[in-house]
């Protein structure tokens, strides 16, 4: 097994996954003396009833929360101000964001803000600048996240930030939170924690705790999202993908983001695609690429896609290309699964191939990794034409 | 990939692990804004000359405010109440502790002691009675075994009044725990085979036993193929330092899967062996761990089978038949614990007639197992056991393992 000459790793998140996991809420926060929680959430999930399941879990507790469930799609400046007023004349100490994606970043970026000042926020914009734990901030997530929530990243308007502070300390999964989203949200998620997963596993930076991470979380994804596409009752099923999501949250921020992320992000971004969708087609064309460079471990990823059994009988020399013939019969499976939801190549997404030179030209541009226009033109080409 | 109805999992240690991973504590330091930190270890660690590494690794980056490294190795209450007398004379701001249980132990109290300015530990005894982040404090394990590097437990002793206080909290956990392959590469081959089999006994039954959970049970499954590859290895070769870190890197992996899982009856009677005779934990670990697993093979076998890839290695695997494998995992560890003790000159015993102590007299005389099954009794351990054992089950797993009999299955009883 690969054990590299140094690493660091550092992951502060909690997880307590599984049947009636709220209940443990007001016992959790106390271990983290907190007395008065503020919740943010969005009014979707309050409609659908999410956040009734979070109030009975306080019940007889007696801690009171705060609620708040007008998070917007796009949450800005201003409403982080809003909250911040909020939070503070209410007297809370801590913060829970119920759902994914934006509510998610709106619950990190007021952490800065409650845990000193508004005036904090621009000034912590960027990599490793928060030098101080925050309040405690607990994750309930449901199946409508990005893949990002337990990560060290946040945004909102044009600022990024990442820290392992922003982290939550805890993520509470509860299957009673994990209701049906649809196909394009659940498989964008997904895509995107195989994606991270997948490159923290066989990157440059590999680490056996990174990996262990990693590898639970591409089990999941490989096990339960086909079944969970073609039938959303899958209960168990969504329960694992945000089991997944999680875990490939702590590994990623532990990890430099690689070539996927950043292509696919690319692509999303200049398309109004979605990242997820995007990475998952892009994957096994760049693994296909890296088999040839330097840095990466791709023999040992046949392990958590196929298991023990498929890895123990191919041959040394036949796993690369196993490993990458199974990421394109699960695209084959998403595929049909989605009755042709989940695309197969950028061409299919309708990405125009006149923009693919633009788009290499962006993201090798925001590179701090070595790979080049080039490289990254090449890799695009293969994934408009798709397998 | 299992997913139970419900699990925890939590490990806040960051981990900086490498052959020069003792230089960045400074910089560990800094970033916890402390740069005063209080060495706390023992004799044993010193006299081999690894407080000098560690101190000469970090004297430019940081001001050592004291080195307190006579911890006994029956630490208590008072050696807790005079180190913490010290920290606060010489003005620390944090602690360095560096060697095996004991020494971590005796950090954590002090750290209580003085992160509360309490005078009183049994205040905070029991679960969950810490509200706060303690001083910052950084552990280096000097052996690669028990985990302690990376739990949240802390048992301190109060001779005068016969008393053990357990605490339990996140907050006991390291801030940062650093594996430098240079804390190990002296250890001699009998405490490398006996802390190297505690880890794997950790792993085996975290991923065997009745809390597993997919974060525990990948962690298992990664210190499982390290040991494998890597502990018969460093024992014949000490100074394999690609070795060691690789070994040091499985005690992390393995303490972050047992931590997070629980363990079963191998724990449960290496418990009572351990206080009973005074068997080195590792010692016990080594020996018990395949009965643990013939003992359970009605109930978990399917799980010890699997364990063939990461002790085995793909092509074992591949080459037996799946319904052999839990049985070649078994006969694994014998040979293991086998070859342990031909790469330590016989130093590594393999069954518990074979423990001696310095002067070479028998630790565990048959007539002690009763006593040993009896105590087992009462340990919290056996819960998360996949079968129950009482008091002539207990007995008759001491009583094969001190011969060095495997179990008769016939024997086993199926609850």
């Amino acid at each position: 097994m690969f054990s590299p000459d140094r690493y660091e790793f550092f992951c502060p998140v909690k997880t307590n996954s599984g049947s009636r996991a709220l209940e443990h809420l007001p016992f959790e926060l106390d271990t983290m003396n907190a007395t008065k929680p503020f919740v943010i959430t969005s009014q979707k999930d309050a409609r659908r009833g999410l956040v009734d399941v979070i109030i009975d879990a306080f019940k007889d507790s007696g801690v009171t929360i705060g609620i708040f469930d007008g998070a917007p799609a796009a949450p800005g400046m201003k409403l982080i101000k809003e909250l911040f007023t909020m939070y503070r004349d209410g007297g809370y100490d801590s913060l829970i964001a119920v759902g994914g994606g934006a509510v998610v970043d709106t619950a990190k970026i007021l952490n800065i803000a409650v845990s000193g000042a508004p005036e904090d926020i621009e000034r912590y914009a960027g990599s490793d600048l928060i030098t101080k734990p925050l309040k405690p901030l607990v994750l309930v997530p449901t199946l409508s996240g990005t893949g990002y929530e337990s990560s060290r990243y946040a945004c909102i308007d044009t600022l990024s930030f990442s820290s392992c502070f922003l982290m939550p300390h805890l993520v509470v999964i509860d299957p009673r939170m994990i209701v049906f989203e649809d196909v394009e949200t659940t498989a964008a998620a997904s895509l995107v924690t195989l994606t991270h997963a997948v490159e923290v596993y066989t990157g440059p930076e590999k680490n056996p705790l990174s990996d262990s991470y990693a590898y639970a979380a591409i089990r999941f994804v490989m096990e339960n999202l086909v079944s969970v596409i073609r039938d959303p009752r899958d209960g168990k099923g969504r329960l694992a993908l945000v089991n997944a999501h999680n875990a490939a949250g702590c590994a990623f921020s532990n990890s430099t983001p690689g070539m996927a992320h950043r292509l696919g992000k690319a692509v999303g971004d200049a398309c109004q695609l979605s990242w997820g969708l995007c990475m998952g087609i892009l994957l096994p064309h760049i693994l296909e690429r890296q088999t040839s460079e330097d840095g990466y471990h791709i023999p040992g990823l046949l392990l958590p896609l196929a298991g023990f059994d498929v890895y123990a009988e191919t041959p040394e020399h036949m796993k690369v290309q196993k490993a990458i013939g199974i990421l394109y019969d699960f695209q084959r499976d998403l595929f049909e699964a989605s009755r042709g939801a989940i695309v197969r190549s950028l061409k299919d997404a309708e990405v125009p191939e006149e923009m693919l030179r633009d788009i290499a030209r962006k993201a090798a541009g925001r590179s701090s990794t070595g790979f080049d226009a080039d490289v990254s033109l090449m890799v695009l080409e293969q994934a408009w034409k798709g397998k | 990939m299992n997913l139970p109805g419900y699990y925890e999992f939590c490990c806040r240690v960051k981990i900086i692990a490498g052959h020069d991973a003792l230089e960045k504590i400074p910089d560990a330091l800094a970033y916890l804004r402390a740069r005063t930190p209080m060495i706390v270890s023992d004799k044993g660690v010193a006299g081999a000359g690894l407080i000098d590494i560690v101190t000469s690794a970090i004297k430019d980056g940081v001001t050592i405010g004291a080195v307190a490294d006579d911890v006994p190795p029956d630490s208590d209450l008072q050696v807790v109440h005079r180190l913490a007398r010290l920290y606060r004379e010489k003005r620390c701001d944090s602690l360095i502790a560096v060697g095996g249980g004991s020494v971590m132990d005796t950090a954590k109290g002090v750290n209580i002691l003085i992160s509360e300015n309490a005078d009183d530990l049994m205040k905070f005894s029991g679960a969950n009675a810490l509200k706060r982040a303690l001083k910052p404090l950084i552990a280096i394990p000097t052996t690669a075994g028990t985990g302690s590097e990376v739990t949240l437990v802390a048992v301190v002793k109060d001779h005068e009044r016969h008393l053990k206080m357990a605490f339990v909290s996140y907050f006991l956990l390291p801030d940062v725990s650093v594996l430098d392959s240079r804390m190990t590469l002296s250890l001699p081959p009998a405490i490398t085979a006996a802390t190297g089999m505690d880890a794997l006994a950790h792993a085996v039954e975290a991923y065997t036993c009745l809390a597993k959970n997919p974060l525990s049970d990948a962690h298992a499954l990664a210190a499982i193929n390290l040991i494998g590859e890597n502990l018969v290895r460093v024992t014949r070769d000490p100074g394999d330092k690609n070795g060691r870190l690789a070994m040091a890197n499985a005690a992390t992996l393995a303490g972050i899967a047992f931590s997070n899982s629980m363990v079963g009856m191998v724990h449960t009677l290496g418990h009572s062996a351990g206080s009973v005779c005074g068997v080195p934990h590792g010692v016990c670990m080594a020996i018990l761990l395949p009965y643990g697993l013939e003992y359970n093979m009605h109930k978990n076998g399917h799980l010890t089978a699997e364990l063939l890839f990461p002790l085995g290695g793909a092509q074992v695997y591949a080459a037996t038949p799946e319904g052999e494998r839990a049985d070649k995992v078994i006969a694994l560890v014998r040979r293991i614990n086998e070859d342990l003790h031909e790469a330590s000159g016989g130093r590594h015993p393999r069954f518990f007639r074979e423990v001696v102590d310095r002067e070479g007299k028998q630790m565990v005389p048959r007539e002690k197992l009763p006593e040993i099954a009896k105590t087992a009794l009462s340990d919290g351990s056996l819960f998360y056991n996949p079968e129950d054992l009482d008091y002539d089950d207990f007995l008759m797993v001491m009583e094969t393992s001190w011969e060095g009999e495997p179990l008769e299955r016939r024997k086993i009883k199926k609850g």
